[in-house]
């Protein structure tokens, strides 16, 4: 037992430090405060949002389907989360060699990744489920018991989700390790899997009428569709010490029975996906020259291809960009109907007439979910060391991390673009307006995120989703995406208000974001350099 | 050549570098020597402008590294001691990557290429990935994109670590045709008797001080190198 605390602890230590950054100069604001301002905000809006859906079910004597609500959001963000993360948090890390040249069992080695994993995700449900159970115990004022079995739940419901996810991720790892090409099938089949959990959630009505026909009650129902979700709300509302005993047994046992499963197989798998498959042909090598620039974006780009898990998280907000606008034109009646029926503020002459604005507010929306340039310094590692020795300008680098991260963006925006103005017929300056949007607004985004990257590097994670998932940089930036978009929305929202033309709108708004990208532009211009030259591995 | 004047270097309160100051002139092995922690990556770092350091200057050629890193880093060449290259890089592709950025002209980087591939012995390899490659191998794709562009100052850390007995041989003699050509190698290393049969000059570093720096005849008089440093340092 001393042997696992003392590995835990070195685990942890070494790869769990979340927020750890880089700096030359570490300050207590953005070492502890930052993170925890960050996740105040985050619990605060959560919390309120808990609070406006308590306040419409209170009246009825629902209060806990807030707490199931939420029991499942974070589930399925779990269980997304975790199928593309972890494949690449459970094999191939940057310690394997130590730890599994430790006289100990390969099954506490995964133990540990999982564990570490588990620990994670705690944290991030915490800021999710937490203000919902606050808000529930402001309204229905329970006994101690609420408490302890919402304490108790709260460390169990990450259970379920991680340990699917490890199942899939090992899954994963394990077919594409037969491939010379791993690292493609890996993201591949993520893609799929992640593609598959939207279908089912998309066409699962029948199913859950189903469940919905058969169930004695709505816990019951609930019961029936999640198990942990179900028997906490019997608990917290008709506390049975058996059932507790039940509902903290049965997430143990599955986690001590996957745990030994996947650890049957864990060293073989582990071993097969690092082996390299060499080519066999004897192929001449190309030399050929290229200018600094090309070279620095064909770098970033072959780093880019070669990391599913950075692919899948930039790639997700431009896959739902294309099927959002082929969804878009091919139900383009149905689901104008279905907007018009949901808000009866609107209109379909409103909703037709300010399209370009809706479509405008899209783009801005995908724009500011993809940052991939917010992981791009931190994922050079220890290698980042090469680049400082080259001769070529700071600003030179960074720039060609922007530039890649935008020719990864564009194509598949550009194609949503033409899609759309296919099937709507815009006019010819609406279409122009939305063409430089398409242009600027993940123009801003990318320099966010790298002057963000810059101020927070992190470059000695043990593996890439530490640094795509788990690191400071990539959690600003997604917070900062949240807020720009929650402000363009609520400002194009209050011009259509105002009746303003879809013109006038979308100018105003290119004019005033040109302005931020210029004053963007300066600030890195002026700072990029310095911040780039302090980070030292 | 390379000037270092007064470099102090430090890492919150502790002193890394504490006024380092020496030449290594043109035509010259500089062999730079002291125990593990003692300061002699850092100060390689800063000289190839990888690291900042706190007070003094460092020229390369007459160019201060802090002014014009730029140009200072065009003139030389580093291979690290822990070569951290692209992972998911097919050699060649590093190899052309290191080259891009020093363009080199096309004619010049294939025949070096060739040349150093050749001599390392890695020609059949360099369409792999490196992640598949040893220590050794790394240290041989490093070598070869150091050398392709034919620097005026190579700077090495620790190069003959992890390299077999031939690439170590093979080294050397680079070495000794870039010093007949006059150009300026500045290298830290572990191997004394190495140092001793192919160095000019020596430095001697502990605890980020300099405590001896001269001719290698002059420093060890009629002792060995590994006597005079461990002399020093104990």
């Amino acid at each position: 037992m001393k042997k696992l605390f003392s590995l835990i602890k070195a685990s942890m230590s070494e790869g769990m430090n979340l927020f750890r950054i880089s700096t030359k100069k570490k300050n207590i604001f953005t070492t502890i405060g930052l993170p925890i301002f960050l996740s105040l905000v985050l619990m605060g809006l959560m919390g309120s949002y808990s609070y406006t859906l308590m306040e419409q079910l209170a009246p009825v004597n629902m209060h806990f389907v807030v707490l199931t609500l939420f029991i499942i959001l974070t589930t399925v963000m779990t269980l997304i989360e975790g199928i593309y993360k972890s494949g690449n948090l459970l094999f191939n890390c940057k310690d394997d060699n130590l730890l599994l040249s430790f006289p100990i069992k390969r099954s506490t080695v995964l133990f540990i990744r999982v564990f570490k994993f588990y620990v994670f995700e705690l944290m991030y449900n915490s800021v999710f489920l937490l203000p919902a159970m606050v808000v529930y115990a402001i309204f229905v004022h329970p006994g101690i018991t609420y408490y302890i079995i919402s304490f108790i739940g709260l460390l169990v419901f990450p259970i379920v989700p991680i340990l699917l996810s490890c199942i899939i991720g090992t899954f994963i790892t394990f077919f594409a390790s037969k491939f010379k090409g791993k690292n493609y099938v890996q993201t591949i089949l993520t893609v799929v899997f992640l593609i598959g959990i939207m279908f089912f959630s998309y066409n699962s009505d029948s199913l859950l009428a189903n469940l919905a026909k058969n169930a004695s009650s709505i816990n019951d129902f609930i019961t029936k569709l999640y198990y942990p979700a179900g028997a906490y709300i019997e608990l917290i509302t008709k506390f049975n010490a058996v059932k507790l005993a039940e509902f903290i047994g049965i997430n143990l046992v599955l986690f001590i029975a996957t745990i030994l499963i996947i650890g049957r197989v864990y060293f073989n798998i582990n071993s097969s996906s690092k082996s390299i498959k060499r080519n066999k042909s004897n192929k001449e090598c190309k030399i050929k020259s290229s200018t600094p620039m090309r070279a620095l974006i064909k770098k970033e780009f072959n780093r880019f291809i070669n990391s599913p898990v950075f692919i899948t998280n930039a790639g997700f907000g431009l896959v739902i960009f294309l099927l959002g606008s082929i969804l878009l034109i091919a139900k383009y009646d149905s689901l104008m109907e279905s907007i018009v029926n949901s808000n009866p503020t609107m209109n379909l002459d409103l909703l037709n007439k300010y399209m370009p604005v809706v479509f405008f507010g899209f783009i801005c929306f995908t724009s500011f979910m993809t940052s991939i340039t917010s992981s791009m310094i931190s994922l050079e590692g220890k290698s980042f060391s090469i680049l400082k020795s080259l001769p070529v300008k700071s600003y030179t680098v960074i720039k060609s991390k922007v530039l890649t991260a935008l020719i990864i963006m564009l194509p598949c925006m550009l194609i949503g673009d033409i899609i759309v103005f296919i099937r709507l017929k815009f006019d010819i300056l609406s279409i122009i307006l939305i063409l430089i949007a398409t242009v600027l607004f993940p123009l801003i985004s990318e320099t966010i995120g790298i002057i963000v990257n810059l101020k927070f590097p992190r470059m000695d994670a043990q593996n890439d989703t530490e640094v795509v998932k788990q690191s400071m940089s990539s959690t600003i930036s997604v917070f900062t995406g949240m807020v720009m978009i929650g402000i363009t929305l609520f400002l194009l929202f209050k011009a259509v208000q105002a009746g303003l033309s879809n013109i006038v709108i979308m100018l105003i708004f290119i004019v005033a974001y040109a302005i931020v990208y210029a004053a963007l532009e300066m600030f890195l211009h002026k700072t990029g350099d310095k911040s780039f030259e302090n980070i030292e591995v | 050549m390379i000037e270092i004047k007064n470099v102090t270097k430090k890492y919150g309160s502790n002193v890394a570098l504490k006024d380092v100051s020496f030449t290594v002139n043109d035509g010259e092995i500089f062999a730079f020597i002291g125990h593990n922690g003692a300061g002699k990556t850092t100060l390689i770092k800063a000289i190839v402008g990888i690291h900042k350091f706190d007070e003094g200057d460092i020229l390369i050629n007459g160019k201060s590294i802090k002014d014009s890193p730029v140009e200072c880093k065009k003139e030389m060449a580093f291979v690290p001691d822990n070569p951290e290259l692209y992972e998911q890089m097919k050699a060649i592709d590093f190899i052309n990557f290191v080259c891009d950025i020093y363009e080199v002209p096309q004619d010049i980087r294939e025949k070096n290429i060739k040349k150093y591939a050749k001599m390392f012995e890695i020609e059949d390899k360099l369409n792999d990935t490196i992640e598949s490659f040893s220590h050794g191998m790394k240290q041989k794709v490093a070598l070869i994109s150091a050398l392709a562009h034919e620097p005026q100052i190579l700077i090495m850390d620790e190069p003959f670590v992890g390299l077999d007995p031939k690439a170590v041989f093979d080294v050397k003699e680079v070495m000794n045709e870039m010093i007949k050509e006059g150009k300026t190698i500045f290298f830290s290393t572990h191997i004394l008797d190495v140092a001793e049969k192919l160095c000019s000059r020596v430095a001697i570093i502990k605890k980020g001080e300099l405590v001896k720096v001269g001719n290698m005849q002059e420093i060890k008089g009629d002792k060995s190198l590994e006597k005079v440093f461990l002399e020093l340092e104990g």
